[in-house]
């Protein structure tokens, strides 16, 4: 594949005060990749995904989003989010919408979509769900796993042009994480570009491209999704790896 | 004459001093809450903000209103303002108009730092993922605080607001003492001239319970209701 790299991530390092989170990190992601990140908590995984659309501000280094410096200054970072997916740990659905609300209200006032428009195209993603009926619940009528899928659903109203996860099935009861896998694997057969924070081994495994092992704010591995469980190389992601499988 | 026929014979008598004062006390609470919901709008704002002076000068605000006793406040307002030259005009049609401005303006200063925690509190208990979820997908910060906060924070804020009202309607009985005919200054009226104090403070304290009694009860009312609208 001869992809351009959508996100180049250079020397990137945050600190919460005196702790420093992630330590002069540099990564390229391309186009159409799925690339998982894995590593211990506080290894600064779910910050480094904050950084790549600036809920966190990086204390240094740049984020070029399609060759765009989305810390310099002068950037209209809100237009930058339009493309940029994001998918929480706890959905964050807007619990004063209904789940047709949460899916339009960004196309109709942001890309100036009619209204008419974003509620087929909100329809037609909730029919390939098996959710149309759901279409005027509130959030809190909604199971995690109906939310989380609703809560992807929103993103890709915007055709963003990547995805963000941020452990997108940690906050979910364990019979409702196969539905929400399912519609993350569907997505990444579909081409999106996808950067996924996660704990499922199994899915990274099976859907990613590619796999980092993110630990003590440093990319400690960087391997293909094969390569990385058959053959990992850093010590501490061997001892990780012992632990989780 | 028993208690309760010394209640009556005061009220046939003497009602409409009541009533004149309930009607002030309803006036003045009222005004105040709304001014105090404008300026505590904008001090909650200040409060929030990112412009460092502004929050100073919010929070010195509050907390020093917060601290000190309402009845030093309107004696500032209504004595110690006209030492240093600033009175509140007499209007002619209006009788006491000056005496009834301090009172609301020293009722409003204080209803505003309150109400601006009320506000402040209201809309900081809105999960911040709510804020994130919005930034993320392309909301400008206004449009995120327009369409998907304030509409939660709102079902924070008013049932906290109604118990401010509740609130107001009690202290502003302290204006009394400035000489505005609310209903405590009836009420001394009518002992004055009847020397029955037990009675008439009963009354009194009656006509405050039914007056804030009514006020929580629509509050609660309409809690249920939102509730239901989720």
């Amino acid at each position: 594949m001869q992809d351009k790299n959508i996100i180049q991530v250079r020397n990137l390092s945050k600190n919460f005060g005196h702790l420093e989170v992630l330590k002069d990190i540099s990564i390229d992601f391309k186009e159409k990749e799925v690339v998982s990140i894995i590593g211990p908590s506080g290894g600064g995984k779910s910050t480094f995904l904050r950084c790549l659309n600036l809920l966190e501000k990086p204390t240094s280094g740049s984020i070029l989003f399609d060759g765009t410096d989305l810390c310099a200054k002068g950037v209209d970072i809100n237009k930058q989010r339009e493309r940029i997916g994001m998918v929480f740990q706890h959905f964050n659905l807007f619990n004063n919408m209904n789940v047709m609300r949460n899916l339009t209200v960004a196309p109709v006032k942001i890309k100036k979509m009619e209204k008419e428009e974003a509620e087929a195209k909100a329809m037609d993603l909730l029919k390939r769900l098996g959710l149309e009926d759901k279409a005027d619940y509130y959030p809190s009528q909604l199971s995690g796993g109906q939310k989380q899928r609703i809560a992807i659903m929103r993103s890709l109203m915007m055709d963003p042009d990547v995805m963000l996860f941020d452990e997108p099935t940690s906050a979910l009861d364990p019979e409702m994480i196969g539905e929400v896998l399912d519609v993350m694997k569907q997505l990444a057969k579909s081409g999106m570009t996808m950067i996924i924070v996660t704990h499922e081994m199994r899915f990274a495994r099976e859907v990613s491209s590619r796999v980092l092992f993110l630990d003590g704010g440093k990319v400690d591995e960087d391997a293909t999704a094969k390569e990385f469980f058959t053959h990992p190389k850093s010590p501490r992601l061997i001892s990780f790896l012992d632990k989780v499988l | 004459m028993s208690f309760f026929e010394q209640i009556l014979a005061l009220l046939v008598r003497y009602y409409p001093y009541f009533l004149d004062g309930v009607k002030n006390t309803l006036i003045i609470s009222a005004l105040s809450v709304v001014l105090g919901l404008f300026s505590g709008t904008l001090m909650a704002v200040m409060r929030m903000g990112r412009i460092k002076p502004l929050k100073w000068i919010a929070v010195a605000y509050i907390e020093f209103i917060r601290g000190t006793p309402l009845m030093v406040q309107l004696m500032f307002i209504f004595y110690g303002l006209p030492m240093i030259g600033i009175t509140f005009p007499d209007v002619s049609f209006i009788p006491n108009f000056s005496r009834f401005m301090a009172g609301v303006v020293a009722m409003s200063m204080n209803s505003c730092a309150y109400i601006a925690e009320v506000i402040r509190s209201g809309i900081q208990a809105v999960d911040v993922g709510q804020m994130e979820a919005a930034r993320s997908i392309g909301f400008k910060s206004g449009e995120s605080m327009r369409l998907v906060i304030l509409p939660q924070a709102v079902k924070n804020i008013l049932p906290a607001l109604g118990n401010e009202f509740v609130t107001v309607i009690k202290e502003s009985s302290i204006v009394s003492v400035i000489g505005i005919s609310d209903l405590m200054y009836g009420t001394n009226g009518v002992i004055a001239i009847t020397y029955r104090s037990l009675p008439a403070l009963a009354i009194a304290a009656i006509m405050y319970f039914i007056m804030t009694f009514i006020g929580s009860r629509l509050i609660a009312i309409l809690e249920k209701r939102m509730n239901h609208a989720r």
